[in-house]
């Protein structure tokens, strides 16, 4: 188990991200009745709710797993966590300029 | 431990740190901006076709598919004589955040005159805008819904003046994202059987990342570039709409050999002239195109009519009437 743990911060990263996404479209199918005037803000606030715990989450198991880091393979099981978690950012490189 | 694995882990402790913070507020702001993207508070209509002498009808119909109820003004073509006639009907489609009035680029002028000159109109406000179904704004992938469903009212609804009788045929005039959005719904829809498609990008996108920057969104001020395809996926996952499927040039070719008018403003710097020049060979790639063009000098973004008035209306009928064919309504009704 002990072995494994330094690991587990990349799969509850990955856990997570589908997580949000399912809390998404199940926050955007329910509320979608009451109207999107309504939908829109409240879709907002359960994505932000979902992201805040998420990162609350991420942050405590990856310090339990950073504590009893001891060896380089678990430090580079780590870093591969810190690269997962980073990758929304690539996104800033998708800007295509304007014909 | 090694002082090579201390230094270790102080590295990797400032990248996990870093990378958390930084992505976890940027998917936060991202998220923030796609709200902000698809709303476009709707904006109040002053006047109605009767400010111009024109006779009209209030109507409600459906968008194909989803069924939200859209509104609109169906008026009447006048004939020569000063009779009434439904026998041509075009579907006129507005731009972005405004409605079918739309002040700025004259489209009530503009649906009145096409009426005065024989030419029955449906002017509707899409989804989101005007008197219609609040909606998010997409662009035209979801709007291109509304356009096929003014198709649908004018081929099976009640119709509005029963008088008139139901249209023979139908065309479609589209400005800006309306002539984007017609021109995605006419590649659908062969009953759309002639297009007048003024001021249209040949996708969205690029659009949408150079112009958000520009716009000022609360609490953040003016949106970071880097931010903006981060919200239009966020747009996609939080609001099931998919900018990047806004891109008539795809699926212009399928119009053909349906007539097809191309108009775009020589001054546009909103929507560049590379959007016409994309948008003209793609549809004039099958050997069965039938595309007219028309670059107005000095016009800016959507004011080819403000600039060129009668001109316009000149060139816009004449094409219709060569498209759709002369009215066959004989007499018409009297007005």
């Amino acid at each position: 188990m002990r072995a494994t743990r330094p690991g587990l911060p990349l799969v509850v990263v990955l856990a997570v991200a589908a997580a949000l996404l399912a809390i998404a479209t199940v926050a955007r199918v329910i509320s979608a009745r009451a109207g999107f005037l309504v939908e829109r803000e409240s879709v907002l606030v359960v994505w932000l709710v979902g992201l805040f715990v998420a990162a609350v989450l991420v942050a405590w198991v990856s310090r339990a797993a950073f504590r009893r880091a001891s060896s380089p393979l678990n430090l580079w099981l780590l870093a591969l966590t810190a690269v997962a978690l980073a990758s929304p950012l690539l996104l800033i490189f998708a800007q295509h300029p304007s014909s | 431990m090694t002082r090579q694995l201390r230094r270790g882990r102080r590295a990797v402790a400032a990248l996990l740190l870093t990378a958390g913070i930084l992505s976890f507020g940027y998917v936060a702001d991202a998220s923030y901006v796609a709200e902000q993207l698809v709303y476009a508070a709707p904006t109040p209509i002053d006047k109605t076709p009767a400010s111009l002498g024109l006779r009209f009808a209030y109507v409600s119909f459906p968008s194909r598919q989803d069924h939200l109820t859209l509104r609109g003004w169906f008026i009447p073509g006048v004939l020569p004589n000063g009779r009434l006639t439904a026998d041509r009907a075009i579907v006129v489609v507005h731009g972005t955040r405004t409605n079918r009035e739309s002040k700025g680029d004259h489209q009530l002028q503009l649906t009145g005159e096409l009426a005065k000159h024989g030419l029955a109109v449906l002017a509707f406000d899409m989804r989101g805008a005007g008197e219609s179904t609040p909606a998010p704004l997409s662009m035209g992938t979801l709007e291109q819904r509304d356009v096929l469903g003014a198709v649908d009212f004018l081929h099976n609804g009640p119709i509005p003046m029963p008088e008139l009788g139901r249209p023979r045929v139908i065309g479609g005039l589209g400005i800006s994202m309306g002539a984007a959005t017609l021109l995605m719904a006419a590649a659908r829809e062969p009953a759309i059987q002639a297009v007048v498609s003024d001021s249209a990008y040949a996708e969205v996108v690029p659009l949408l990342e150079r112009e958000v920057p520009k716009r000022k969104v609360a609490v953040l001020g003016h949106v970071p570039g880097g931010f903006v395809p981060a919200a239009l996926v966020m747009s996609r996952i939080l609001y099931d709409v998919d900018y990047f499927a806004a891109r008539p040039v795809d699926s212009i070719a399928t119009i053909a050999p349906r007539p097809l008018f191309l108009i775009h403003g020589l001054a546009d710097d909103y929507v560049p002239l590379s959007n016409f020049q994309r948008l003209n060979a793609a549809a004039s790639a099958p050997s069965t195109a039938h595309v007219t063009t028309w670059l107005v000098p000095k016009a800016r973004h959507a004011q080819a009519f403000k600039v060129t008035g009668a001109e316009y209306v000149t060139r816009v009928v004449s094409f219709f009437d060569a498209s759709l064919g002369a009215d066959r309504s004989l007499t018409g009704v009297a007005a």
